[in-house]
């Protein structure tokens, strides 16, 4: 199936806007999940959500993803209202549900293969693209083990395998690579890519910031059910003040010397100067003529992630 | 809302077939149910008058088609609280009614097994007419779809599997063994005939061994039996549809 078929020229692969959900649980008091959430996702695009726990995140991508009905809202993806019309957006869209597990008594291959006959293709389309989602996923060797037996990251990669072999226009992973080794991670990432190059659009959430650093063109920052921030990894760390950190072991009551570079940081024993590489030297040799050592560093998503959350923390307060 | 009326059966076939795997990759317990169904005939062949052999042995297949709905219960609760695959369905093209009846299918096909021994047994017992083996398959499937769209809905309503098993447990073996099902309709009090009529293993039973000769019902009560059974499975899969539909989506 053809995205193009079906899809207005408006280059959105999901859109989604002033949206809001409260739950209501018997007895209890009604949580507000969602409140006046906005976002757009190009096509082509892989994005992340970052947020605290309980900032919502599951929440839209459970409603984006047909599987829950917002309290109010709009929401498209590719032009249709995911609302009103689920049965036609289900079709474009696969779903990697935070701590899913594949079926326990199928192998990995069974799930894979079984899945992609469900969703309509053909024995022989599911056949090849199985084999190559588990390699693409490094469980090949383990195919026909059944999926009870395979260890808690193995089960995590047999249900990213499982998403990624429908190759569907646009995928929502929840945690993806949650318990997955560093170098699973790496091949999730590389598999997510050659996803992309072929035209899907990804929406993800993680936890892991270097993740959402390497791997999405753009990051939503989401706290208590809004946007907080949002752009690219760098734009979101030059909000704070600028892309490197030098960090130099002083008294933070002394550091007026170093004001003038940039934002001055501090932490245990230490001052962190958030600044622009141009200035590096210049600071360096400041330190040096005070007899001081000084290591100099990227600025991190985490680092811009604490200062923006922290900020709309205070905000709220 | 689904604004078509009529169900679509996207993916039925293929859903079917995941399940009957997941079951059969458990042949253990396909294989307990079938020997527990032996021992108990064992028993009803040692201790009961010989006439009421029969009686046991129909009555476990209609238990069996019927217990399936108690499989649909656990694994459709199974899969959705604790593996979240509901998720991974629901956002695919399989409609809904295909996941609760492609489920209904694959646990039945597993089972199946099973019920061609325990024909094989009947047929050495009491041999089969062919309107008599067309009686019996045609009950087994009204039973099965009853039984597979209440264990669907009702697997909807629990958030924790500790809480399912005792109730499932009491509620298919109050309804599958209680009644007259592996024992003939006259035992059973006589004011509570029309009521035994009206519950689908006892009246699938009951048609069944009307059909091989065994216990005879009057008209009236083959029309009630007949019609309860048919009136029950239109429902509850018609309702087990819409409900399915809607499930899609919490808090709809
Ligand atoms: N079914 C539910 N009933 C009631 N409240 C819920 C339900 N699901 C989520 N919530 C509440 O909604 C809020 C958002 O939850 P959500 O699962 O979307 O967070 P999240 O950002 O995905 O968190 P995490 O990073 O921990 O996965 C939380 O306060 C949570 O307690
Ligand atoms: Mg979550």
């Amino acid at each position: 199936m053809s995205v193009s078929d079906s899809v207005s020229s408006s280059g959105l692969a999901l859109f989604a806007e002033n949206m809001r959900k409260v739950y209501h649980t018997r007895g209890k008091p009604s949580v507000e999940a969602l409140r006046g959430l906005s976002l757009s996702v190009k096509r082509g695009e892989r994005v992340a959500l970052l947020g605290r726990n309980g900032a919502g995140k599951t929440t839209f991508l459970k409603i984006a993803s047909t599987l829950l009905m917002p309290t109010s809202g709009r929401i498209e993806i590719f032009s249709k209202d995911v609302s009103v019309h689920p049965e036609e957006v289900r079709p474009y869209i696969a779903v990697v549900p935070q701590e899913g597990h594949p079926f326990y008594h199928l192998t990995p291959w069974e799930q894979v293969y079984t899945y992609l006959l469900t969703r309509g293709f053909s024995r022989e389309t599911a056949r090849e693209r199985t084999e190559v989602a588990l390699r693409d996923m490094d469980i090949y060797d383990i195919r026909d083990q059944l999926n009870v037996t395979l260890s808690g990251g193995q089960q995590q990669r047999t249900m990213v395998a499982t998403v990624l072999a429908t190759e569907a226009p646009l995928l929502f992973l929840d945690e993806p690579t949650l318990g997955m080794d560093p170098f699973a991670r790496r091949r999730v990432w590389a598999a997510l890519r050659k996803l992309t190059d072929r035209g899907s659009t990804l929406l993800l959430t993680t936890h892991y910031l270097d993740e959402a650093e390497s791997l999405s063109h753009k990051v939503y920052i989401i706290e208590k059910g809004k946007v907080v921030a949002q752009g690219t990894s760098s734009d979101l760390k030059r909000s704070v003040g600028g892309t490197v950190r030098v960090t130099i072991p002083m008294d933070s009551a002394k550091s007026e010397d170093f004001a003038s570079f940039g934002r001055i940081m501090t932490g245990e024993g230490v001052i962190h100067v958030i600044t622009e590489p141009p200035q590096i030297n210049e600071i360096l040799n400041t330190a040096l003529r005070r007899g001081l050592s000084a290591t100099v560093g990227p600025v991190t998503l985490e680092e811009a992630f604490l200062q923006l959350v922290g900020r709309a923390i205070e905000d709220e307060h | 809302m689904n604004t078509n009326f009529l169900p679509s059966w996207k993916g039925l076939w293929a859903f079917a077939g995941t399940e009957a795997r997941v079951q059969l990759h458990e042949y253990l317990s396909i294989a307990t149910t079938v020997l527990v169904q032996m021992i108990f005939i064992f028993f009803v062949w040692l201790l009961a008058p010989p006439q009421l052999l029969p009686f046991a042995v129909v009555g476990s297949m209609v238990f069996s088609s019927f217990v399936v709905g108690e499989r649909v219960l656990d694994e459709a609760a199974y899969i959705r609280i604790d593996h979240k695959l509901n998720e991974l369905y629901h956002a695919s093209p399989l409609t809904p009614e295909s996941y609760f009846l492609g489920m209904g299918m694959g646990v039945l096909a597993a089972y199946l097994p099973p019920l061609v021994v325990l024909g094989v047994l009947s047929e050495l017992v009491h041999p089969f007419t062919v309107l008599s083996l067309g009686v019996l398959v045609g009950t087994l499937a009204l039973v099965w779809l009853i039984a597979a769209s209440l264990g669907y809905v009702l697997s909807t309503f629990f958030i924790d599997m500790r809480a399912i098993w005792p109730y499932a447990t009491l509620l298919f073996n109050f309804f599958g063994v209680l009644p007259p099902v592996f024992y003939p309709l006259g035992l059973f009090p006589s004011y509570l005939t029309e009521f035994a009529l009206l519950l689908p293993p006892s009246a699938g039973a009951a048609l069944v061994v009307h059909a091989m000769g065994l216990e005879p019902l009057s008209g009236g009560e083959i029309v009630l039996a007949l019609t309860a059974l048919l009136v029950e499975a239109l429902l509850l899969s018609s309702f087990a549809i819409y409900w399915a539909r809607k499930r899609t989506r919490e808090g709809v």
